[in-house]
C-alpha cells in the first residue's frame, strides 16, 4: 500500500477511497426481481394529462376563452341595451332583450337587438379610432426595432465582460420588476420642461435650449411627446429582452467563437454571421412578443402624462391615443364599440404574428 | 513547420484559489511534416497543450516556436494554424461551402468569390465530400461533419494542423475509416499535424510519433512501436496496450528478480544496466557543490544521447561540482551497489508475451477463472497461484487444446522490470 501511495502521490485520496467496506450478503438473484411500487389508479397517460390540465383549463376558459367569445358576440350586436354588469352573458342577454322587445305589456318599450356589422362600421369610420391605429403603428414601428437592437447589443456587450457582470445584469433587470406607472412618473420628471429636467440637461451639453416635452400648455408638440413615450417604452422593454438574449448567448457553444478567432474574424462579422443567426430563435421569440406587447401599449402612455386613465395627450386631446386607449375610452359609454375595437386588435395581432412566423421560416435556424 | 515547445507550463487557478498545473514544464519538438499524437488519460493536459499551440490558451510559462519564429505571443489568427475542434464547431446555419469559405473571408488581400469557391471545392474534394457542398452540417453524418471540419481547417493553407480528439465522436467503424483518412490527408498535404487522443490504439495506429503525457508531464516521446516495446516507466507500460499489461509483484534479492518464488531475472550487473537517470546521482553531485536545481539537472541529462558516467560528470562539473571524475565514479559506484539492495519490484508482462512452451524465462502458475475465445486468439483470465494478482494472457487459438485445465503454467517470454516508484530497471 505504501508503495502504491508513493507511486500515485497525487492520487492518495483516490487510492484510499478505493478500499471497499465489507457488508453482509443479502442480494439473492434466484429470488426474482424486486417489485416496484404500483400505481394505484392505472389510467392511461392522456387521461392523467387531462386531469392535470383541468385547473388551468378552468381558469383559461373562464377568463380567456369565454371573454373572447362574449366580446365577439357583443361586437356584432346592434341596439344592445347595455348597462353595467349586463354584458357578462351577452348571448342570454340578447335573447332576453329580444323577448322583452316583443312583449307589448312592458311599460317602457325595448328596442329589438340585431346582429349586424354596424359597430365595426362605426369604429372604422371613427376619426379617433383611425388616429389611434396610426399612433399604435408608429409606436410599434419605432420602439420595437429600437428595443430589440439596443438590447441585443447590450446583451452581447454584457456577455463579453467578466468583472461585475452579475451586478450589471441586475441593474439592467431592475426595470422589469418595476411598475410601469412608477416608471412613467420617473420619465415624466426626466422630461420635465424646466431646465433641471434630465433630458433638457442632456440637450444643453450640445448647446440646445431647454424645451417642453410632455405638456401642450408648456409648448410640447405631438413629436416631443412621442419622443418621451418612445424613450420610456424602449427603456422599459430592455430588461426582459436582455435577459432572454443573455440566456440565448450562454447556450451558444464557445467553440464557434474560438473557431472564428482562429480565422481572425473581425468582431462585426462574428456578430452578424455567427451571433445573430445562432440567436435567431430568441430574436424571433422576442420580436413576436414585442410586437404583441407594443400593439397593446396603453399604461406606459397614460403614466408619462400622469393626468388620469384617459389622458393621452398632455392636454392636447387624444394626441397619442392607442388602440387599447380607444377601447378603454368606450368601456362605459358604448361597450359594443369597445368590443369591436378589441376584436380588431386581436385580429391585427394575430395577422402580424402569422406573417412573422412565415417570414421566420427562412430566417431562423434552430 | 517544426513545432518546438520550450519549458511550457500552464497553471489554472481553481475556484478556491488553488493552483493546478495542467501542463508542467514541458519541452519537446515535433519534426516538420510529421503526424504526432498527444496521448494520455483525460485531464493529463494534452488538450491544454494543443490549445496553447493554437494560441487560444496563453501559457503561464515557457515558449512556443514554429520553425525559427517565436509565436508565444502571436495571436491565433497569425500563427498559420488550422484547428479541428472536438465537436467540430461547424456553423449550423451555413452550408458546407459557406463553412469552408468562412475563414477565407478574412484573407487580405481579398480573394475573389470564385477563387474562394474554387478553394472550397478543392478542399472538399481532398477530404472526399466534394458533392455535399450545399448541405447544412446537420444533414451530414458524424464522419462527414468531421471531414468538413478538416476541410475548413485546411482552407487557409495552415502550416500546422491541430486536431482535438478527432475520432472520439465517431462510432467504431467510422473511427477506423476516419483515422486512415486523416493519415492520408496528412500524407497528401505534408502539413505538420498534431492530434490529441486518449485512445492509445488510435494514437498507435496513425502517428509517426506519440507523446505520452500524464498530469501535465511528458512521460515518453517515441515512435509508437518503440513506446510499446520499450516503455520508459510503469505508467507508459500500463497505459499502452489493450488488453492492459499484467503487473506482477516481484522481489529483487541479491540482484536477482523473483515473482512468487520463481526466478525471472538471473541478475543485474550494475554496469551497463545501471539507471543513469537515478536521482541519487544528482544528490551525490549536490553534496560536492553542484549548483543546479533538480529540474535543471534533469533537463541537462535528458538532452544527452548515450548517457554514461563521463557525460554526467561533464554536466555536473561544469556547474560547481568540485571533485574529479574518479571520485565521482566511486560515489556513483556506491550508489550502484546500493541499487542491488533487496527490495520489492514490479514485473510487467504483456498479455501476448507468454508462451506455453518451456523457455529459460520466468514461469507463472495460473488458477484459471475463465477462458475467452475471441476468434483469432484465446484469452485466459486467472490469478497467479498463491497471489491475488489477476492476469490476462493471450495465446493464439491453435493452442486451445492445451488450455483446458484449471491450473496452467505459462512462461513469460518478454517482460519489463520497474521500481515500485515506476522507473524502469530493465
Amino acid at each position: 500500500m505504501n508503495q502504491i501511495k508513493h507511486l500515485f502521490k497525487r492520487d492518495k485520496a483516490v487510492v484510499e477511497a478505493a478500499g471497499t467496506p465489507e457488508v453482509a450478503k443479502t442480494v439473492d438473484f434466484t429470488r426474482g426481481p424486486l417489485k416496484i411500487k404500483q400505481a394505484r389508479f392505472n389510467l392511461p397517460i392522456w387521461a392523467k394529462a387531462w386531469i392535470s390540465l383541468i385547473p388551468a383549463m378552468i381558469f383559461l376558459l373562464a377568463f380567456m376563452i369565454y371573454p373572447i367569445i362574449n366580446t365577439t358576440i357583443i361586437s356584432f350586436m346592434e341596439n344592445f341595451a347595455w348597462q353595467r354588469g349586463a354584458g357578462s352573458f351577452a348571448f342570454s342577454n340578447f335573447f332576453q332583450q329580444l323577448e322583452n322587445s316583443l312583449n307589448p305589456d312592458l311599460l317602457t318599450p325595448v328596442t329589438a337587438p340585431k346582429i349586424s356589422l354596424k359597430n365595426y362600421i362605426s369604429v372604422f369610420t371613427d376619426r379617433d379610432f383611425q388616429n389611434s391605429v396610426v399612433n399604435t403603428v408608429i409606436l410599434v414601428l419605432v420602439s420595437v426595432p429600437l428595443t430589440i437592437g439596443i438590447s441585443l447589443v447590450l446583451a452581447v456587450l454584457l456577455n463579453s465582460i467578466k468583472k461585475l457582470q452579475g451586478l450589471y445584469q441586475t441593474i439592467f433587470f431592475l426595470p422589469y420588476v418595476t411598475n410601469s406607472i412608477a416608471l412613467g412618473m420617473v420619465f415624466n420628471v426626466m422630461f420635465s420642461a424646466s431646465d433641471g429636467g434630465l433630458m433638457n440637461q442632456f440637450l444643453s451639453i450640445f448647446g440646445l435650449d431647454p424645451r417642453a416635452w410632455i405638456y401642450a400648455a408648456q409648448g410640447a408638440t405631438k413629436f416631443t411627446m412621442g419622443v418621451a413615450i418612445t424613450v420610456s417604452t424602449v427603456w422599459n422593454g430592455l430588461a426582459f429582452k436582455i435577459l432572454v438574449f443573455m440566456s440565448g448567448l450562454a447556450s451558444i457553444d464557445k467553440q464557434y467563437y474560438d473557431a472564428a478567432r482562429i480565422d481572425g474574424t473581425p468582431r462585426g462579422r462574428i456578430f452578424a454571421k455567427i451571433t445573430v443567426p445562432l440567436l435567431s430563435p430568441q430574436i424571433l421569440y422576442i420580436t413576436i412578443t414585442s410586437f404583441i406587447g407594443a400593439f397593446k401599449a396603453y399604461s406606459g402612455i397614460i403614466a408619462i402624462f400622469g393626468q388620469g386613465a384617459t389622458n393621452y395627450g398632455g392636454g392636447a386631446g387624444k394626441a397619442w391615443m392607442t388602440i387599447v386607449g380607444y377601447i378603454y375610452n368606450f368601456r362605459d359609454l358604448k361597450l359594443p364599440y369597445a368590443a369591436a375595437g378589441s376584436v380588431i386588435l386581436l385580429l391585427l395581432i394575430l395577422l402580424i404574428t402569422l406573417v412573422q412566423f412565415q417570414v421566420s421560416k427562412r430566417r431562423v435556424h434552430y | 513547420m517544426e513545432v518546438r515547445l520550450e519549458d511550457l507550463s500552464k497553471i489554472f487557478v481553481g475556484r478556491k484559489g488553488e493552483e493546478v498545473a495542467a501542463v508542467d514544464h514541458m519541452s519537446f519538438t515535433i519534426p516538420d511534416g510529421k503526424l504526432v499524437g498527444l496521448l494520455g488519460p483525460s485531464g493529463c493536459g494534452k488538450s491544454t497543450t494543443l490549445y496553447m499551440i493554437a494560441g487560444l490558451h496563453k501559457p503561464t510559462n515557457g515558449r512556443i516556436w514554429f520553425g525559427d519564429a517565436d509565436v508565444t505571443n502571436v495571436p491565433p489568427e497569425n500563427r498559420g494554424i488550422g484547428l479541428v475542434f472536438h465537436n467540430y464547431a461547424l456553423y449550423p446555419h451555413m452550408t458546407v461551402r459557406q463553412n469552408i469559405m468562412f475563414p477565407l473571408l478574412n484573407v487580405r488581400p481579398k480573394l475573389e468569390k470564385a477563387e474562394m469557391e474554387n478553394i472550397a471545392q478543392e478542399m472538399a474534394n481532398l477530404v472526399d465530400i466534394g458533392r455535399l457542398l450545399d448541405r447544412k452540417p446537420k444533414e451530414l453524418s458524424g464522419g462527414q461533419q468531421q471531414r468538413v471540419a478538416i476541410a475548413r481547417a485546411l482552407s487557409k493553407r495552415p502550416q500546422v494542423l491541430l486536431l482535438d480528439e478527432p475520432l472520439s465522436n465517431l462510432d467504431a467503424r467510422l473511427r477506423l475509416q476516419t483515422r486512415e483518412e486523416i493519415k492520408r490527408i496528412q500524407r497528401e498535404t505534408g502539413i505538420t499535424t498534431i492530434f490529441v487522443t486518449h485512445d492509445q490504439e488510435e494514437a498507435m495506429s496513425i502517428s509517426d510519433e506519440i507523446v505520452v503525457m500524464r498530469k501535465g508531464v511528458v512521460q515518453q516521446i517515441d515512435e509508437p512501436q518503440k513506446v510499446y516495446d520499450e516503455p520508459k516507466n510503469l505508467f507508459v507500460a500500463k497505459f499502452l496496450g489493450s488488453p492492459a499489461i499484467n503487473i506482477l509483484d516481484g522481489e529483487m534479492i541479491d540482484g536477482k528478480v523473483y515473482v512468487n518464488g520463481e526466478l525471472f531475472e538471473k541478475g543485474f550487473k550494475s554496469k551497463g544496466e545501471f539507471n543513469f537517470n537515478d536521482e541519487g546521482i544528482f544528490h551525490i553531485a549536490v553534496e560536492q557543490g553542484y549548483l543546479g536545481t533538480l529540474d535543471q539537472y534533469n533537463q541537462a541529462i535528458q538532452a544527452i544521447e548515450g548517457l554514461d558516467i563521463k557525460k554526467i560528470y561533464g554536466v555536473v562539473s561544469a556547474n560547481g561540482y568540485k571533485k574529479d571524475l574518479e571520485d565521482f565514479d566511486e560515489a556513483v559506484g556506491a550508489l550502484r551497489a546500493a541499487q542491488k539492495v533487496n527490495r520489492p519490484v514490479k514485473v510487467a508482462v504483456r498479455p501476448e508475451a507468454f508462451s506455453l512452451t518451456k523457455t529459460e524465462s520466468g514461469i507463472i502458475h495460473i488458477d484459471v477463472l475463465f477462458i475467452e475465445h475471441i476468434g483469432r486468439d484465446i484469452s485466459v483470465v486467472g490469478t497467479v497461484s498463491g497471489m491475488k494478482t489477476k492476469v490476462r494472457i493471450i495465446i493464439p487459438s491453435e493452442y486451445r487444446q492445451e488450455v483446458k485445465d484449471s491450473k496452467i503454467s505459462f512462461f513469460a517470454r518478454r517482460f519489463f522490470i520497474f521500481e515500485t516508484s515506476g522507473e524502469r530497471i530493465k
